[in-house]
């Protein structure tokens, strides 16, 4: 059909489909990839577009209806190419983004808002972006952006809000205030994603997903689909087995196999049976319902407990149960500390399934050359190793899989690996001759992109005496891993490296439970485990308290590792870095003015409320390795975990820095820039950051285990080390000099005892154009390269299961005052403050916005995201209407108080902070909950806690105390 | 998550659009569509045709005819909610339609299509079976006004037959000078469908008591439901929170409740006394407030 829309100011005539939405068309008819989709049904935002001038969901309007108005996208606010407008600018300014995927709709919505009323209240301002949801900032730097942005265009522009400035050794761009400067193409819609790449003869990806929890395959009919017109190929599980290999599984259970498409039987609802590829992904579509596959119901368990009993149906017949891990380890004296404490005491509580959900989908586009015999990919990824997982499926030379690393990544937090996806366009993708791409939708990724969290069940014993000091703890940790291993299992390993949390509980059994359940599969999410395990360890610490009578702060306090106790030991063989958590609590304590927000609890109280405060102290392991993999699997042996830096600089003298992986928001290019201009004391922003290629990278890992600052940062630093030593060794042979008498100030090498001076052009042209002035034996031109171990992480574990899991432990304290309707149950945070020290920080900006979105992310695992699934094994919050992620109401404003303890073991300083607040979050309010009903004689022991079981446990203790 | 082909027409009157309507038994209408097209995104819904009524003139325009604000069912969310007519004389739609989704997605849907969709947790139409309001119907054979407690007849249902397009919604106006208007809901995020609501109407004379009230309740069962027996209940009183608490507690009883897995029966139940209690307090003290400050 026949549309004529007015696109930023340009006419357009199109001929679409009358099924075309608005946001295909801007993207694919005019290539406006600016706008995004994240659910494709109205919910994320992500897609706004302004319609004659009003924000709209353009996923929620068929281009044909649009014919006639003036669509404004986010590329018509840029006032000239390369310059930014004022809302832009601040955006930028108060790093009001991280991946950029949401940035767009934010922009717009924050246009049309300043437009409208140029004053807004912060309310206001709330209020206006609540329909936009952002998974990465948890909304506070959009806010102050947009309050920002206000007061520049009413010509009042007093500074930017900012981040702090952390105390610290003196740096000159380490922890300065500093833009982030990924965020200028993210602001001008100039993300460059998976799905906003194109190759000629491109052909689209849609799933047959399975109709039952568990089914035999008895036959696939593609016929009806291969007749439709545009349809190229159905490939189904049986086909794709025979022509690759099962994905790699970390455990030892060779019989629990796993491939892009079920094979013989499908073991969760949704799974993939068979994949369409056609001309476009609404064909596939089309074709993907005509594909028709004939079942044999099977029986299939989704409780974790049941599915542990012998007696249940087994989700792969062919391992003989469904328990896929089952270890026990005991570090100290455990039976001893027990039997002579004077008290314990056990408790259950339970971690419901929830994922970090990006609002960008999983995807991935993979072309083969024939001629050059090589796989190209872009896919939106997170995955160390992933080039060398794909090639050994595909059973191709690793050297013929390039894995293109300049693809922006809308968000993972962990849960973007994509490995079964990926085999399978690529498989397609060769067998076809064409370039085959699959973007998730929306519900592929929720019931079936095998990116669920941890869903665990803790069964917790601590021992303690009558001071509250907690002497020994017993954890059981059941984890319903869903129908595949994934890293499910290994999510229960990483904890082992920070199971004592900040204390000093001196003996510890740890039962790590893997069990497979007819649900889908897990992938690894922010904290790997860690979160959950946070939230066990700090329930326990609430109840030592309340058994006791004593303040929850004191307990913390009593059994706290004081800061002279660091590097300090864990009984699971890990040495703790540093901190000083004792000074991060009387600070937090101190802004938050403990008494007076006490008082605040207790004045809510007399008006009716329930209301409660909630704390949570916990680590965040950073810098991270994979010695869980060797300490949950013998035959693995893997202890290398490496990152990498190239620096490279040119005939002209300028500077370009190479990181080797994607990155998904985390700024890594500021990250290395930072710390390359502070080594090499030149200017960050004159530094040029690439991302080659995986054949042309350096071994790098990826964004895990809260590493970059700690990996790439120190690759960064230790290259940028290196180049200083060649130009100082150069220029101590013209001076005729030992080269450690020759130092390196702001780009020139002086010759300490005389002063003479080689400037850095005369430095650059000696080492590019004078090789007859070079040191004899030194390598031409100016390019350095460093590839870094993980500080301290270099052993396998010890027979009695130790070992230096993570080098570094950022802390965090959380304090959080909740209110509560006690009829209608709704829990409103009325005041949050986080301590937080993560040692030296590279980019406060940074930092701020992970710790900020972490919490955001822990209130929704605390309070309304969960994958539910009914009796029958049907995911039953397969959309954004039932998986409900927190908006800028539901998340308030957050109160950093920062403490910088350096680590011993970093170049700077530093430690990790990208998973800060999601770790504790989850912990303190549910804490702040119980706290609040504490008075009615119940409590919480499963997250999510939802508004509808708060009433219902409030108003049921009210009847059994005969009412109010 | 692609929309199943289908064919589009934009007729340009009523009598055009019933026609298109009546040549195609598995043909629908879309206005704003911030409802339909996630459906058929999803592919649960499958038109043959859409027909979009947005631009026909007659679809717009809101009216105030002396009994009634007659609002043309393509107006848009976001038009209603900006109008004066409606401030002044239909106070409660006024106060409900922030409730109503997203800034976003007031902008493109319409009161008609949130009415004909009739989502028993959906704002409008609660409002409008408080004020016993009433739709205007077009077929190809003529117009028709149905009372609104007669048009929803269960969850996204209602007596609208194929090739029927709904031209005008009705909200009567209250004469009293002394008007109060309460709107309340919970939902699990503000701005998601709301697991109950409230919306409550009172007149109030010189001397503060209540000559007319209406209350009604959304989301706790298949349609939205009115509370006559608490309102009646009031008229005449002062509206103490006692006697509020009294009456509505007693009639929340008597609603049937729809069982859903988002909330128990309980829930709704409590939710729906608690908030049409608040809702009518909320009404009161408007009008308190009203008749104490100026003229609006
Ligand atoms: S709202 Fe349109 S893509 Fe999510
Ligand atoms: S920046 Fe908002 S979703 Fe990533």
């Amino acid at each position: 059909m026949k549309v004529d829309l007015l696109v930023n100011g340009a006419r357009c005539r199109l001929d679409v489909e009358a099924r075309t939405t608005l946001v295909d068309c801007l993207r694919d008819h005019l290539d406006l990839t600016s706008v995004h989709t994240g659910c494709e049904h109205g919910i994320c935002g992500a897609c706004t577009v302004l319609v004659d001038g009003e924000p709209a969901r353009a996923c929620l309007m068929f281009a044909v209806q649009a014919d006639g108005y003036a669509i404004t996208t986010v590329d018509a606010l840029a006032p000239a190419p390369g310059e930014l407008s004022v809302i832009q600018d601040a955006f930028c300014e108060t790093h009001g983004m991280q991946c950029g995927f949401c940035t767009s709709g934010m922009l717009l919505v924050a246009h049309a808002l300043l437009s409208r009323n140029p004053n807004p209240s912060h309310a206001d301002i709330v209020d206006a972006i609540s329909g936009n949801i952002c998974r990465c900032t948890g909304y506070g730097q959009i806010v102050d952006a947009i309050e920002l942005a206000a007061r520049r265009l009413a010509g009042t522009n007093i500074g930017a809000p900012g981040a702090r400035i952390m105390s610290g050794p003196a740096f000159k761009f380490v922890s300065a205030n500093r833009r982030v400067r990924e965020d200028r193409r993210f602001a001008a819609g100039r993300g460059h994603y998976v799905a906003d790449i194109k190759r000629d003869g491109m052909l689209h990806v849609a799933i047959v997903p399975s109709s039952h929890a568990a089914a035999r395959i008895l036959s696939i009919d593609a016929a009806a689909a291969l007749a439709m017109p545009g349809v190229h190929y159905v490939v189904t599980g049986a086909e794709l087995a025979a022509a690759v290999d099962p994905m790699l599984n970390g455990l030892d259970t060779p019989r629990v196999r796993r491939f892009s498409l079920a094979v013989g039987q499908t073991r969760y609802s949704g799974e993939w049976v068979a994949a369409v590829v056609a001309d476009t992904r609404a064909i596939a579509e089309d074709a993907a319902e005509r594909v028709e596959v004939a079942y044999e119901p099977l029986p299939h368990v989704v409780d974790v407990e049941r599915a542990l009993d012998p007696s249940s149906p087994e989700v792969h017949p062919e391992h003989g149960s469904n328990v896929l891990l089952d270890k026990t380890f005991v570090w100290g004296e455990v039976d001893r500390h027990f039997a002579e404490s004077p008290r314990s005491l056990s408790f259950r509580v339970t971690w419901g399934r929830n994922s970090t959900v990006p609002i960008e989908t999983f995807g991935v586009l993979a072309s083969w050359d024939p001629w050059h015999e090589m796989l190209d990919v872009w896919a939106s990824i997170q995955m160390p190793k992933y080039a060398e997982q794909i090639a050994r499926a595909l059973r191709l030379p690793a050297n013929a899989v390039r894995v293109h690393y300049d693809v922006d990544v809308g968000g993972s937090y962990g849960v973007k690996r994509g490995i079964k996806h990926t085999v399978l366009v690529a498989y397609l993708a060769r067998k076809l001759g064409r370039p085959v791409r699959l973007i998730e939708d929306r519900l592929d990724n929720m019931r079936s992109g095998d990116a669920h969290g941890p869903e665990r069940i803790f069964d917790v014993s601590v021992a303690f005496d009558d001071a509250g000091i907690v002497k020994s703890m017993k954890m059981r940790a059941l984890d319903n891993v869903g129908a595949y291993a994934g890293r499910a299992p290994f999510q229960l390993g990483k904890p082992i490296g920070a199971i004592v949390g900040p204390y000093k509980i001196e003996s510890v059994q740890y039962q790590a439970l893997s069990v497979m359940t007819n649900k889908a599969a897990q992938e690894a999410v922010r904290g790997f485990g860690q979160s959950p395990t946070n939230y066990a360890i700090e329930a326990a610490i609430d109840k030592v308290a309340a058994a006791i009578g004593l303040d929850r702060v004191e307990v913390r306090r009593r059994n706290f590792i004081r800061k002279d106790e660091f590097p300090y030991l864990i009984p699971s063989g890990t040495r703790y870095d540093s901190g000083d958590y004792h000074t991060v609590v009387d600070k937090v304590l101190a802004h938050a003015d403990w008494s007076g927000l006490q008082q605040e609890r207790d004045r809510l109280r007399e008006t009716g409320m329930l209301a409660g405060i909630g704390i949570a102290a916990c680590l965040e392991p950073s810098g991270g390795n994979s010695s869980f993999e060797p300490l949950l699997n013998p035959k693995n042996t893997t202890t290398t975990w490496m990152d990498s830096c190239r620096i490279i600089v040119d005939g002209l003298g300028h500077v370009t820095v190479a990181i080797h992986t994607t990155s998904s928001g985390q700024g890594h290019e500021t990250l290395a820039a930072t710390v390359v201009g502070e080594v090499m004391e030149i200017d960050p922003d004159r530094i040029r950051v690439v991302r080659p290629d995986s054949l042309a990278s350096l071994p790098s890992n990826s964004p895990v285990g809260s590493r970059m600052a700690v990996m790439l940062g120190g690759a960064a630093f230790h290259a940028a080390q290196k180049l200083k030593r060649k130009l100082t060794t150069i220029a101590a042979h013209r001076f005729g000099v030992a080269a450690d008498a020759v130092d390196y100030v702001q780009g020139a090498a002086i010759d300490r005892a005389t002063g003479k001076r080689l400037e850095w052009a005369d430095l650059i042209l000696i080492a590019h154009r004078n090789i007859h002035l070079m040191p004899e034996g030194m390598e031409p031109g100016l390019e350095v390269t460093h590839v870094m171990q993980v500080p301290t992480g270099t052993a396998l574990p010890t027979a009695d299961g130790r070992v230096q899991m993570y080098p570094c432990h950022s802390f965090e304290f959380h304090v959080v005052l909740a209110a509560i309707d006690p009829d209608l149950g709704k829990t409103e945070l009325r005041r949050y403050v986080i301590g937080h020290d993560c040692g030296t920080v590279i980019n406060p900006h940074i930092v701020k916005g992970m710790t900020l979105g972490g919490i955001a992310h822990g209130i929704g695992a605390a309070l309304m995201e969960e994958f539910v699934y009914d009796a029958d094994g049907q995911m039953m919050s397969q959309s954004f209407m039932d998986y409900l992620l927190p908006s800028s109401h539901e998340v308030p404003s957050v109160e950093i108080v920062h403490h910088c303890t350096p680590s011993p073991f970093t170049v700077l300083g530093q430690k990790g902070s990208g998973e800060s607040g999601y770790l504790g979050a989850p912990a303190a309010i549910a804490g702040a909950i119980n706290d609040a009903v504490s008075s009615l004689g119940i409590s919480f022991d499963k997250l999510p806690i939802r508004l509808t079981a708060i009433s219902d446990a409030v108003a049921a203790a009210r009847e059994s105390t005969g009412g109010q | 998550m692609k929309a199943a082909p289908f064919e589009y027409v934009r007729p340009q009157s009523v009598d055009e659009a019933c026609i298109c309507l009546a040549a195609d038994a598995d043909a629908m209408i879309i206005a704003g569509g911030q409802t339909l097209v996630p459906m058929m995104a999803m592919r649960l819904a499958r038109p043959s045709r859409l027909v979009d009524i947005t631009r026909i003139p007659e679809l717009h325009g809101i009216r105030d005819d002396g009994t009634a604000i007659a609002v043309g069912a393509g107006t848009r969310q976001v038009t209603a909610a900006n109008d004066c007519s409606i401030a002044g004389s239909v106070p409660l739609l006024a106060a409900a339609l922030p409730w109503v989704g997203h800034a976003a997605t007031r902008n493109r849907g319409t009161i008609g299509g949130s009415v004909a969709n009739a989502d028993p947790a959906a704002e409008i139409p609660l409002v409008l079976v408080t004020l016993k309001g009433s739709v205007v119907l077009r077929r190809p054979a003529g117009s028709r006004i149905v009372a609104a407690q007669e048009f929803f007849i269960g969850p996204m249902m209602t007596v609208i037959t194929p090739a029927t397009c709904i031209i005008e919604v009705r909200f009567p106006v209250w004469s009293a000078s002394l008007i109060g208007v309460g709107f309340q809901e919970i939902s699990a995020r503000r701005s998601d469908f709301a697991l109950v609501s409230a919306a409550a109407q009172v007149a109030l004379d010189d001397s503060g008591r209540c000559v007319a009230c209406a209350l009604g309740i959304g989301g706790a069962s298949a349609v939205p439901q009115r509370l006559d027996a608490a309102a009646d209940a009031l008229v005449g009183s002062r509206l103490s929170d006692d006697e509020i608490g009294q009456a509505v507690r007693a009639a929340v009883d008597t609603i049937e409740i729809m069982t859903s897995s988002h909330a128990s029966d309980g829930y709704r139940r409590r939710a729906a006394a608690v908030l049409g209690t608040r809702a009518l307090a909320e009404a009161r003290d408007h009008a308190i407030q009203c008749a104490a400050g100026p003229v609006q």
